[in-house]
């Protein structure tokens, strides 16, 4: 596999008053060009946290490792601020949920796209940069597939639907044509027909320009057919990742098949409350287990779970657990 | 927005009118008869009063008292003053464009400093600096004004000798009062010596436009640092400069227009503040506006200049108010979904 991402090992550390916490623990991640690869994981599972070690947007005080944490062919850990800085503002985009609050309020939705189209793509003397900016931002909203543009390009944020509002982040976010979108939960508190819309787009925006997508949500029930990949993260570790639809068949570790037996039994349960196959809630920053962070709450953990378990391959999918539910005849 | 125009202008109505509707009940409540109260002609100007007893019903019911109060208030016809017998309402305007000229230059200087200042404590957020900006503006805050006035006269008017220590203009100069508005009477008057006159007004003005300019100031300095810290923090300004604009467009564009509308919206009660202090400002630096005349009649006890004071600064504070608020409203549309969730 030609990972355009590739990232091996990456830990971070957040100081706090109790000495320094874990919050991603040795993460590994490959991503294919225009490959829409899908992370699940409740909140305050990591997940946002590594979308920002990517995209570069990094506290100081932050402590990141990793054995590898490669863009291309760029190192990003080797860059300085600046370089990474124009090498992901070139390269990445990233799009949000609650997408209004992306957007200055005060300003016409017209400005703000003809705004995010580089300068150095244009040509030209003062007026025709000008227009060329506008038939630009026009081709844009047609992308995503918004018609009456002259309408939108006039209102103000406040004036859109979050459907609308999310698809004008999406043509911003690709005006530079990135090669990675990271979308967290985009479709957070949306109907679900314009989820479906939302989806969609992205799906066919993945397809034709070969853009890759690191998905980000919070359940196994929001992971759309055209994703290729999955990887399910908890409390920092990655627990397993895979093609879709090999880890949703058949899932080796018991994260997964708790995630899925929870997406299947109950559709609209509301977030943060308890998992109806895991008893307990996910520990605090301050309490981490040791070992597989699983423990407390894994059905069947024993005594070898305080070690961490290594990844184990079992063709297409890893996964990291000392008792996966089924073992690959044809492998071991 | 003509929605909420609208909403806006039958409140500034309906407030006035229930204004008109106290200032009558004060003429009741007053020592002293009500109809000398309302008109300022005493009972033994025997002629003069017994016609003002059916031009103002005074021989009819209350209601129609009120009616015919009210008709004689629209047209202008406000009394007369019980001390100097003149029109109260002709001898208003003047005074009144003193007071605006006062509360606008002062309004001027504290956007001119506040606003400047607290974007620049927001940059040096929590560095020294940031730390010596807001301690004076806090300082500057809790000082009464009718002391820091005073002090202000002694120190540049008595010791310093810098500034005459009151009134709007030498009379030496003999402008006439037309407007009021001292700067604009000099513009306007024929005096040979225009220039001369104008420098000696603007020695008569600095002194108490600064102190009335403090208070909104140090008002203005706390809601725009705040207002611009919490601006910088939103979502759309980090997304602007992950997108990799440039600083100077996102403060320009994107992150002051944000952090003036507290500020644009906080404009109405800071101009109620200054129109308080206004007052007190005037009587100390005997400044001939709507601040000292009211206060004048209230030692007086001359009712209808009183009422006539009254008036005319409430009416000031509301319509400078209802202008702020539609002017926010317009600047800012997002703001009228707030306000009625209207699409
Ligand atoms: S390693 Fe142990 S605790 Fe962790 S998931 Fe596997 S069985 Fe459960």
């Amino acid at each position: 596999m030609s990972a355009i991402l590739d990232i091996r090992n990456l830990s971070i550390e957040l100081e706090t008053e109790n000495g320094p916490v874990r919050v991603l623990d040795r993460f590994n991640l490959q991503l294919a060009e225009g490959e829409i690869h899908t992370l699940v994981g409740e909140s305050g599972s990591g997940k946002s946290l590594l979308a920002k070690a990517i995209l570069g947007f990094i506290n100081p005080r932050w402590k990141i490792t990793a054995d590898r944490l490669w863009w291309r062919h760029y190192d990003l850990l080797a860059l300085n601020a600046a370089q990474r800085r124009i090498v992901t503002g070139r390269d990445m985009a990233m799009i949000f949920q609650d997408p209004s609050s992306y957007l200055d309020p005060n300003d016409k939705v017209g400005a703000q796209l003809r705004e995010s189209i580089p300068t150095g793509e244009l040509s030209g003397v003062y007026l025709k940069r000008r227009v060329d900016r506008q038939t630009r931002a026009e081709r844009l909203l047609h992308r995503v597939g918004i018609k009456d543009t002259a309408d939108v390009m006039e209102r103000y944020p406040h004036e859109l639907s979050e459907g609308l509002a999310q698809k004008i982040s999406i043509a911003m976010a690709i005006a530079h044509n990135p090669k990675l979108l990271i979308a967290d939960e985009p479709t957070t508190a949306m109907e679900p027909s314009t989820r479906g819309q939302i989806y969609r787009l992205l799906a066919k925006l993945s397809a034709g320009q070969g853009m890759s997508i690191l998905m980000i949500t919070q359940d196994l029930t929001a992971v759309i057919p055209e994703s290729q990949r999955i990887s399910l993260i908890y409390c920092g570790q990655l627990m397993e990742t895979g093609p879709t639809e090999e880890v949703m068949q058949k899932p080796y570790h018991p994260y997964t098949d708790a995630m899925l037996s929870m997406s299947l039994s109950d559709q609209d349960i509301a977030p943060k409350t308890r998992l109806p196959t895991l008893s307990g809630a996910i520990p605090t920053l301050q309490h981490m287990p040791i070992g597989c962070r699983l423990g407390p709450r894994c059905p069947y953990a024993r005594r070898a779970c305080i070690h961490q378990p290594a990844l184990t391959k079992q063709q297409q999918v890893q996964f990291a657990c000392h008792y996966p539910l089924h073992k690959d005849s044809e492998h071991d | 927005m003509i929605r909420y125009t609208l909403r806006r202008l039958i409140l500034l109505f309906v407030t006035l009118w229930l204004l008109t509707l106290f200032l009558f009940a004060l003429n009741y409540f007053f020592p002293g008869d009500a109809l000398t109260n309302m008109t300022g002609v005493r009972a033994n100007d025997a002629l003069a009063y017994q016609r003002l007893v059916s031009e103002r019903s005074f021989d009819s019911s209350l209601f129609s008292q009120y009616l015919a109060f009210l008709g004689h208030f629209i047209s202008g016809d406000w009394g007369q003053s019980l001390s100097t017998q003149r029109d109260v309402f002709t001898d208003l305007l003047p005074l009144l464009g003193a007071t605006l000229e006062l509360s606008v230059l002062a309004m001027a200087l504290a956007m001119a400093i506040g606003a400047p200042l607290g974007l620049y404590a927001a940059g040096q957020q929590r560095g020294s600096m940031d730390r010596v900006v807001m301690g004076l503006s806090l300082s500057a805050y809790s000082i009464p004004v009718f002391w820091l006035a005073q002090l202000f006269i002694l120190f540049f008017a008595v010791k310093l000798g810098w500034t005459p220590i009151s009134g709007q203009v030498n009379p030496l100069f003999d402008i006439d009062v037309q407007s009021g508005s001292i700067l604009l009477d000099i513009l306007l008057s024929n005096s040979p010596y225009k220039g001369a006159a104008l420098a000696d007004a603007i020695n008569h003005l600095w002194l108490p436009v600064i102190v009335l300019a403090i208070m909104p100031a140090t008002m203005l300095i706390r809601i725009t640092r705040n207002s611009m810290l919490e601006v910088l923090q939103q979502n759309y300004i980090r997304s602007a400069r992950a997108r990799g604009l440039s600083e100077t467009r996102i403060l320009l564009r994107h992150a002051l227009p944000n952090a003036m509308q507290p500020v644009v919206r906080q404009l109405g009660l800071m101009f109620s503040i200054l129109m308080s202090n206004i007052i007190v400002t005037e009587v100390i630096f005997n400044w001939p506006g709507v601040g000292s005349w009211l206060v004048k009649s209230i030692y007086e006890r001359d009712y209808p200049v009183m009422q006539g004071g009254l008036f005319a600064i409430a009416a000031l504070i509301l319509l400078v108010n209802v202008a702020v608020e539609l002017f926010h409203a317009w600047r800012y549309p997002q703001v009228r979904k707030e306000l009625y969730a209207e699409r």
